[in-house]
């Protein structure tokens, strides 16, 4: 900026010449600068009101202009009750095969306090106490008079209930609307639904999770919303699954089991129409506790649990055999024993003659045949074989406990393995396995995942074995009821059971061998055996039968008996009607006129 | 042009001073508080009690504060300002320590007659500081840098020990009012740029902050945050308010639903009814046309001091008037604002409007300084 100079030197000069008083020049300089420096600062100060007046305008515009909007909306409530996003607790239902309704949702309602807004927190206290006996009254009084401004008192709350916490009138208990899961049939298929829990908690609502189970496996497709008018459509039928509860819950009883499972499920898709382990549950009140405790009532026998399934695992060496045409069911084979491997011996429960026909290995459940004819077959072959079955890898059933229930393998196979797996010790697998192999030799050789879903038609897996061994399998299987091990009570007239026993005795608690008196029977069963529809494991966890004089552990006197009921009574259930095989007429003279 | 350099002789003296106050001004702010007490005689009820007689006192008593003030000279109260700023300086300092507590905020000193919010007293004690700083500084050193830092500190210092109450709204509406004074005052353009884009910048860092490793706010902050900005993420809880209030709002549609007729004011939905929401109820019974015809009354105070402001020669004077003329606005605008969620939901009441002791006397002493510059103004 150049400056005009307070003494410019020429006016200075020429004033002393004319005898004026040059500081007089001087002081109208300086006025005259400040003037222009207030102008200046005048003009600043007028564009700045201007814009300060600008920002007014527009304030007063925002404001009326939002007034007038807000004047011209409807009043309406907001649609979301939420925080922190929106909770869902809209849950599809989930139904059985049939639409029947296993898990749906019931509105209850939530308790809460705000404490400052209480008029007599102890006279709330007294009456809540009235309604809740259970409620801690410590507690609900600490947190009432405390500095608190919220306190959860009841997550669920009846419609009873609901009612007598507003007779109370306390301005400060208020009641929030809640979705809960509801399991209408109580422990019917406990262990298939798992059970539900909440996650995060508003006073509007409430997140609903799975906590086990299907709800668990599909909690992603039954919390979206978009999902809410379809509801999940399960594999299990309802009535099928209730009668197989029921009656193995009755057998259990008798056989005086710690614990029991059944697998019943379709051989041409892997559909899975019954799934039970007991002891059970009430998901409605899911108890606590991890899969890691075998005796939990969470734990799922018939997924997770996994055992030396025994004798019934002697068919699939048979039918490879057979497949590989090492032997066909009339050969004879060499049964003397016991068989010396080393220290170990394997041996037969009783003397079964010297030799037997393939057949009858099966039929007799003979663990020298089985183990010779493991021998025939060496370990890769039959490792391959076991693989295909699905022996080695978890079940792909849509639980969340089928990842539990992963088969546990000898750490070294040896040709001693081999002879041992083959009549089914050495190998633990779940019972949803030993169901799934029986499956694929009933279905005609085809592989199958068990599935949980409901599917509208049969998808066979990759064929595993020929159709011709299959078949044969299937042949012996019901050679055993009719002739073998499950003579005595396997059969149910019309419906043509064909399967096999096993008894294996478990490992004792503190190592060192098998127990002789814990068993787990087992029966794996396929019916009708001329056109084998579908297949029933009953597993029975220390089962003993005592009408006898000597307690009797065999599978054929425990786990057989349970699954002829089982199937006498499901079979209606499924739509299958008696079918008589041709009888061979006896006693009858044929005459002609 | 400053009183050292002109005359006073032309300026009225004595009792004589009551002829030359701005009167428009005085019957505009009646009006208003006259407003606000039918308001809060219809909130409670078509009732005096609980609080339209107690306001009718106080805004009596606000009224010959204001006259008081405006009868003693300016230049007493630019003499004053620094001392004024320093006292209230220390009564926030006092809150600090020894405050009473309620609504979870220290804010208040129990004089045993009125409960003294110092961050009140501060909102006009800030303004008479700046203005008085400006009159004293010379004009070519207004945007020297460390001329600038002094009253941005005498602006901050105040503002951080109400935050620390902890009181956002205030807080925010100090920093706004002294701010307006400086730029009015002509500090450079590139002061305030840097600061609005300092601070935009900061707060995105902090957002953006949020789920990183250095995330500078809590979870819980967070949330806190969200709900400002979207209150039906809690109805319940922070949002109730504000939804509550713009339901009212809508359901007063452009006429209103008569005196004494609103619902949801009636009905307790909404909580602060008589303070800080009290613009709700007045839109519910009195629609669109009452809201606009409240904000048109405030436009006027407004108008009425800019132009008294735009007459002062005197530089204090007018740079306090438009002060607290800003501060006035601010107030209204942010009240008006908040209810009808255009801005998070801060406690500033409604000027003259909503029921509070101190904050309508503080206000009505800020237009009796308003009042004294305009009769003491040069003439």
């Amino acid at each position: 900026m150049i400056r005009i100079p307070l003494r410019p030197l020429a006016t200075i000069l020429k004033a002393r010449k004319t005898g004026k008083n040059p500081d007089d020049i001087e002081r109208a300089n300086i006025r005259q600068r400040h003037e222009d420096m207030q102008d200046e600062s005048r003009v600043r100060a007028e564009g700045r009101l201007l814009v300060l007046g600008m920002l007014f305008f527009l304030g007063f515009l925002s404001i009326s202009g939002r007034m007038a909007f807000l004047a011209a909306s409807e009043p309406s409530e907001p649609k979301v009750h939420s925080f922190g996003g929106a909770i869902h607790a809209q849950r599809a239902d989930i139904v059985d095969r049939q639409g029947r309704i296993l898990a749906t949702n019931m509105e209850t309602a939530s308790l809460y306090a705000r404490p400052q807004e209480l008029i007599d927190p102890k006279n709330a206290v007294k009456q809540l106490l009235k309604i809740f006996p259970d409620l801690d009254e410590t507690r609900l009084l600490r947190d009432f008079s405390g500095v608190r401004k919220f306190v959860w008192v009841k997550k669920k709350v009846s419609p009873e209930q609901k009612q007598a916490v507003y007779d109370i009138g306390d301005p400060g208990l208020l009641l929030g609307p809640r979705e809960m899961r509801l399991y209408p049939n109580g422990r019917l298929a406990a262990h298939v639904l798992g059970g539900a829990r909440f996650g995060r908690e508003g006073v509007h609502a409430a997140e609903v999770l799975g906590a086990a189970g299907v709800e668990r496996t599909f909690d992603d497709y039954l919390r979206d919303v978009a999902n809410y008018d379809a509801p999940l459509q399960l594999s299990l039928d309802l009535s099928v699954q209730a009668e197989v509860e029921r009656l193995l819950a009755g057998g259990m009883k008798v056989m005086n089991a710690k614990g029991a499972a059944a697998v019943l499920m379709d051989v041409h898709t892997g559909e899975v129409i019954a799934l039970a382990s007991l002891p059970d549950f009430d998901p409605n009140h899911r108890p606590v506790g991890s899969g890691k405790d075998s005796d939990n009532p969470v734990f799922n026998r018939a997924v997770q649990g996994v055992y030396e399934l025994g004798s019934t695992f002697k068919i699939f060496a048979v039918a490879q055999a057979m497949e590989l045409g090492l032997v066909n069911p009339d050969t004879m084979l060499d049964i003397r024993g016991p068989i010396r491997f080393g220290r170990f011996r394997i041996r037969d429960s009783h003397y079964l003659g010297k030799e037997l026909s393939v057949s009858d290995i099966i039929v007799e459940s003979s663990n020298i045949g089985t183990a010779r004819i493991a021998q025939m077959i060496g370990v890769d072959r039959q490792q391959q074989f076991l693989r295909d079955f699905g022996m080695f890898e978890k079940t792909s059933l849509e639980m969340i406990e089928a990842s539990g229930g992963k088969p546990l393998l000898p750490r070294k196979w040896t040709e001693l393995s081999a002879m041992t797996i083959s009549y089914g010790h050495g190998l633990s697998t779940s019972p949803l396995h030993l169901a799934a192999g029986y499956a694929a030799l009933a279905n005609g050789g085809y592989q199958v995942n068990p599935t949980l879903i409901r599917k509208e038609q049969p998808t066979l897996g990759p064929r595993i074995i020929s159709e011709s061994a299959a078949k044969a399998s299937v042949v012996m299987l019901r050679k055993v009821v009719t002739q073998g091990t499950a003579k005595r009570y396997g059969d149910v007239p019309g419906y043509a059971v064909a399967g096999k026993t096993g008894t294996s005795e478990k490992l004792k608690k503190n190592g060192g061998g098998y127990d002789k008196e814990r068993v787990l029977a087992s029966f794996a069963s396929v019916f009708p055996a001329h056109d084998p529809q579908y297949v029933l494991v009953v597993a029975m966890d220390e089962a003993v039968e005592t009408v006898g004089l000597k307690p009797r552990r065999t599978a054929s006197l425990t786990a057989v008996p349970v699954a002829a009921e089982i199937i006498g009574r499901v079979a209606p259930l499924l739509g299958m009607r008696p079918h008589f095989e041709p009888q061979v007429l006896t006693n009858v003279e044929l005459t002609a006129n | 042009m400053s009183y050292l350099e002109y005359t006073v002789k032309t300026v009225p003296t004595g009792l004589r001073k009551i002829l030359f106050f701005n009167w428009p001004l005085a019957i505009l702010l009646t009006a208003i508080a006259a407003l606000g007490v039918l308001q809060l005689y219809s909130v409670a009820g078509g009732s005096f009690t609980p609080w339209a007689s107690p306001q009718i006192k106080r805004f009596i008593l606000g009224f010959l504060l204001m006259v008081m003030v405006g009868m003693l000279p300016i230049w007493f109260w630019r003499s004053v300002s620094s001392l004024a700023y320093l006292c209230a300086l220390g009564l926030l300092l006092f809150v600090e320590f020894f405050g009473a507590v309620g609504m979870g905020a220290k804010r208040w000193i129990d004089l045993g007659f009125i409960n003294l919010q110092p961050s009140e007293v501060m909102k006009i004690a800030l303004i008479m500081a700046i203005a008085s700083y400006y009159d004293w500084l010379p004009l070519e050193k207004t945007s020297k840098i460390i001329w600038v830092i002094l009253p941005a500190a005498i602006i901050l210092l105040p503002a951080a020990l109400v935050l620390r109450q902890p009181d956002l709204g205030t807080a925010i509406l100090l920093t706004l009012g002294g701010a307006v004074v400086m730029f009015l005052a002509g500090v450079h353009w590139a002061y305030f740029i840097t600061m609005i884009t300092a601070g935009i910048g900061l707060i995105s860092i902090v957002f953006q902050s949020q789920g990183t490793s250095w995330q500078m706010l809590k979870d819980y902050q967070f949330r806190r945050i969200e709900t400002f900005l979207d209150p039906t993420n809690d109805p319940l809880g922070a949002g109730y308010n504000i939804i509550q209030s713009k339901i009212a709002l809508g359901s007063g549609g452009w006429s209103g639903r008569g005196f004494m007729q609103g619902t949801q004011s009636r009905l307790n939905f909404l909580p602060e009814k008589h303070t800080d929401f009290i613009f709700t109820t007045l839109a519910e019974e009195f629609g669109f046309i009452g809201a606009i015809s409240l904000l048109s009354l405030y436009a006027l105070v407004l108008v009425f001091c800019i132009l008294s402001a735009l007459k002062n020669k005197d530089r204090f004077s007018s740079l306090l008037i438009f002060g607290i003329a800003s501060t006035f606005f601010l107030f209204f605008a942010v009240n008006m604002s908040m209810v009808m969620g255009l801005v998070p939901v801060v406690g500033v009441p409604l000027p003259l409007v909503s029921y509070g002791g101190s904050a309508m006397l503080i206000l009505m002493i800020g237009f009796g300084l308003v009042q004294s510059a305009h009769v003491h103004r040069p003439r």
